[in-house]
């Protein structure tokens, strides 16, 4: 019984690496098409809309990508510890300007944060308002 | 030290997530914690970056197939986002203009190094494009890197408070609105309000990217 288990889940292991290896191979296909045409837009976001393509038009099923993806995105912190480790080789800098840099980190995003959700909500009370007027407008022509 | 860096990232990194999954704190994030576990284990071992880096650069190389990842999310979420497109459209605009220009202000306002102030910039969308953008407006890929945690860390922070304080109804302005100031790592805090505002969040985080990418390069070279 427990080796079955094992063996589905050594399975599983290795369709996500297989996943894995088809999008190392479509952002490689990617960046070197950018590089290419000379386009300044970073491959991964070229990768982005063509993988979403893709799906769309039914070329590639979901199922094809979606534990590789999964994973990815769900590990992706390991993926950026080694850039941010790099921080080392700017240690002066940080200890020089660290809590001004702080500063701007935290006003910056409760700025964005306060701007982003404020239009979102105002966008949505519109929108709700209209879609209630549209419902509701027989009855209102009959008030008035 | 061919396998070294790769193999002493693995290890902090998952013991950090342990350590995370035991005491969840935020402070305790496992990006955090890794980072100042390698950073102390080279200096001990008085390994410079450049060498960690020659073996621990196969992982960096993983982030670009994680960025081509995202276009499941935002595959399966498709629905929400065209039932929304207007709040996402408007408010994520205004959002990126606000990001990119208020880090420029606040940073010139402070007097910080141009190099600080163009890393910065960028620092509110997912690492791997926020490293493109400052890439592209001559920043320090690195540095933004580590701004972009301090962000998404702040907004875990600072984002449940303000929900409350401009009394957001909407899941949508719930969800873009961590999405947009902390990413990856405000999405997860926004899943624990609901499913919609997760989803929506992680949306955000995607759209986000896009629109920061086109505004960036044009918002930082008039603020020049």
């Amino acid at each position: 019984m427990r080796s079955v288990l094992e063996a589905s889940r050594l399975k599983q292991a290795g369709f996500t690496a297989v996943q894995i290896a088809v999008l190392y191979g479509m952002t490689a296909l990617c960046n070197a098409a950018v590089r290419w045409l000379h386009l300044s837009v970073p491959g991964s976001i070229v990768g982005v809309l063509l993988v979403f393509l893709l799906l769309k038009s039914g070329v590639v099923k979901l199922s094809w990508l979606e534990r590789g993806a999964d994973f990815l995105i769900r590990e992706l912190l390991l993926f950026f510890i080694p850039s941010s480790v790099g921080v080392m080789a700017y240690a002066h800098l940080m200890k020089q300007d660290g809590l001004k840099v702080m500063a701007v980190v935290v006003v910056g995003t409760a700025l964005v944060m306060t701007v982003t959700g404020s239009v979102a909500e105002l966008v949505w009370r519109v929108r709700n308002r209209q879609a209630n007027d549209a419902r509701t407008e027989p009855n209102e022509v009959n008030a008035s | 030290m061919r396998v070294l860096g790769i193999l002493l990232t693995l290890a902090c990194y998952a013991a950090c997530k342990w350590l995370y999954r035991r005491v969840h704190v935020v402070w305790l994030n496992p990006m955090i914690t890794s980072l100042v576990a390698i950073v102390a284990l080279l200096r001990i071992a008085h390994i410079s970056y450049a060498a960690y880096d020659m073996s621990a650069r196969w992982l960096t190389a993983f982030l670009g197939p994680a960025t081509v990842a995202f276009a499941v999310p935002l595959y399966r979420h498709f629905p929400v986002l065209k039932a929304h497109w207007p709040e996402f459209l408007l408010s994520l605009t205004f959002g990126s203009a606000t990001g990119i220009t208020g880090s420029v202000l606040l940073a010139r306002l402070l007097r910080l190094n141009h190099i600080v102030v163009t890393s910065v910039a960028p620092r509110s969308v997912t690492t791997p494009i926020a490293m493109d953008i400052s890439q592209a407006i001559g920043g320090i890929p690195t540095l933004t890197a580590v701004f972009v945690i301090l962000t998404g860390i702040t907004g875990v922070i600072v984002g449940p408070w303000l929900l409350r304080l401009l009394r957001l109804q909407s899941p949508v302005a719930r969800g873009a609105l961590f999405g947009m100031g902390s990413h990856g790592i405000g999405t997860a805090r926004a899943f624990e309000y609901g499913a919609m505002e997760g989803t929506c969040s992680s949306l955000a985080m995607i759209v986000a990217a896009f629109i920061t990418l086109a505004l960036a390069p044009p918002l930082v070279n008039a603020l020049g």
